[in-house]
């Protein structure tokens, strides 16, 4: 539904995107993600037709976003950053005014814009002027104006920011049931949104996609060799039965608190949890706590968008470098 | 067309939801007015010659003035407050053309500036019950006015491109009126006959005192739209480079 290939954009004296590769498919929600500057929302604007591309192609539904135009601006339904709307005109008016640019007519625009105002949970305010909205209201609208035509590609630029939490949970609901059968593109710097509604996760740093995959694959992939955290009651010396356990490559211990807390790292796809346990209860020590590290969409994040000038290191052995294996290029 | 039409009638709207619109309107009846009494005045004048009162209506001072200064206010929102809000960028990707955007944004301008001038008509009406008109210089009068009102809008759409700040773009639109209409002026500075003529073309003073008399020129008809078609243009042009650089 979304096909982007080599698409390279630059303004003079920057490059804003560089080479950037991917697809969406229908029925799929894709996360792009990355610090504020890594050129999310320039990616977007291309893919919109709001930008030429400098160099490569775009493809929505289909259709050339340079060549067909037209076709592929009437395929999808875009939100961006600003989320502008214009302030004199009421929530229902607005949409119904966006429906028309998109080519709807007559009834079909009154029933679309309903529709529109239900899933964007827009009722109370329907009659408002946008002027008199709350953040999260306005939010909303926009997003209910991207998506009043029922396009089957939806690109959204931060489409939960301003909203609160309770609001966040519900738009992202919407999105979800959107992206059942549509393609959808949404950028955010919001870490747990990628986990809660994105199957899959683009990480964009300085223009180039750094990663690409399901948030568990990148956790995996960068989390390298696991690790299991051991708390036991009291000064135990758990260390060299530990150490013996099949898996375990090393093992650091401290007591402190009343419990010996015991760090085993592991070899790469060893889990070694149950033999703690058997081990535990043979030698009779009281397991506080047994649990296996993983590694936060944080962490992740951090360690692929972490540059050469914040923490200096070879080329070759930088996280960046390695989460690129996976990248198509 | 309905795309078209959805922008017409946006932009119409969207003068009446704010209150310059209604500052406009009001100025402009109350000079209306001033003129209207003025008009009256003069026909009740003993020996003023009848039906010959009515061209007073345009070819004033004071409706250059206005023109002047309303026009690139009507039109500095335009498209510069759309690139302040950033609800260019929706506009720009919905699958509607940079043209049909340009047109339907300067047909709504129009609109609202041919709405100004809708009271005016009731003077017309008031005038006829009382003294004889003759209605085709009246129709010579407002075409007049369509068209030269039409001319200055798309210079004012085409300065509304070239800045997100609105008084800016007035400005812009006031600088670039300012030539327009006083080139036909230099015509009067003139002895050779050659100069007179060239400028003459472009004295849209003089234009419309022949169209209030109701000498309706093909070369003015000419001028008008033909100058108004290069600047929606140019705003079509200049609206697609700025997509380039935002």
């Amino acid at each position: 539904m979304i096909e982007v290939e080599h698409l390279t954009k630059s303004f003079p004296g920057r490059v804003a995107v560089s080479d950037v590769t991917f697809r969406v498919e229908p029925g799929e929600i894709v996360g792009f993600l990355g610090p504020n500057g890594a050129g999310k929302t320039t990616a977007m604007r291309c893919l919109t037709g709001f930008l030429p591309p400098s160099e490569g192609t775009a493809r929505v539904a289909g259709f050339d976003v340079v060549t067909h135009s037209m076709k592929a601006r009437a395929h999808l339904g875009y939100l961006p950053e600003s989320a502008a709307l214009y302030p004199e005109m009421r929530v229902r008016d607005y949409l119904a005014y966006r429906a028309r640019l998109e080519g709807l007519r007559g009834t079909d625009v009154g029933k679309r814009v309903d529709e529109a105002i239900a899933s964007c949970l827009l009722e109370e305010v329907a009659g408002r002027k946008v002027e008199n909205l709350s953040r999260g209201y306005r939010q909303r609208t926009a997003l209910a104006g991207a998506l009043v035509h029922q396009p089957p590609v939806l690109i959204l630029d931060e489409p939960t920011v301003g909203l609160d939490p309770a609001q966040i949970i519900r738009i992202r609901e919407t999105i979800r049931r959107l992206g059942s059968e549509r393609a959808v593109l949404l950028s955010t710097h919001i870490l747990p949104e990628v986990d809660a509604v994105c199957d899959r996760v683009l990480i964009i740093d300085r223009g180039r996609i750094v990663a690409e995959g399901t948030a568990a694959e990148l956790r995996t992939r960068l989390a390298g060799a696991p690790v299991v955290r051991v708390a036991l009651t009291g000064a135990v010396a758990a260390r060299e039965a530990l150490a013996a356990l099949p898996g375990v490559a090393a093992v650091s211990e401290e007591v402190a608190d009343g419990e010996t807390r015991v760090r085993l790292e592991c070899e790469a796809g060893a889990d070694p949890r149950e033999d703690v346990f058997r081990t535990a209860v043979a030698k009779g020590w009281i397991l506080r706590e047994l649990a296996r590290e993983s590694l936060s969409l944080e962490d992740v994040f951090v360690q692929l968008t972490r540059h050469e000038d914040a923490a200096p290191a070879a080329e070759g052995s930088t996280p960046l470098e390695a989460a690129g294996e996976g990248v198509p290029s | 067309m309905s795309k078209f039409l959805a922008i017409v009638s946006r932009e119409w709207r969207a003068y009446f939801l704010s209150p310059l619109a209604y500052v406009i309107l009001a100025a402009f009846l109350v000079m209306n007015g001033m003129i209207f009494a003025a008009i009256i005045a003069f026909l009740n004048t003993p020996g003023a010659p009848k039906g010959q009162a009515l061209p007073f209506l345009f070819t004033n001072t004071y409706f250059w003035i206005f023109n002047l200064f309303v026009v690139p206010i009507i039109t500095m929102r335009l498209f510069a407050e759309e690139r302040k809000a950033g609800t260019i960028e929706t506009l720009l990707t919905s699958p509607v053309s940079e043209t049909t955007v340009v047109l339907g944004k300067f047909v709504g301008a129009l609109g609202f500036f041919l709405t100004l001038w809708a009271p005016t008509l009731v003077y017309v009406w008031i005038l006829r019950s009382q003294t004889p008109i003759d209605l085709g210089p009246v129709a010579a009068g407002y075409l007049a006015i369509t068209m030269i009102g039409a001319y200055f809008l798309s210079i004012g759409i085409f300065a509304s491109t070239l800045t997100k700040n609105q008084i800016v773009a007035a400005i812009l639109g006031f600088a670039m009126l300012i030539p327009v209409f006083s080139a036909g002026l230099l015509e009067t500075l003139s002895n050779d006959p050659g100069k007179r003529e060239t400028f003459g073309y472009f004295n849209l003073w003089d234009h419309m005192e022949e169209f209030s008399r109701g000498v309706v020129d093909t070369r003015r008809v000419v001028y008008y739209l033909s100058a108004t078609a290069f600047f929606l243009f140019l705003t079509t042009v200049s609206l697609t480079a700025k997509k380039e650089s935002p």
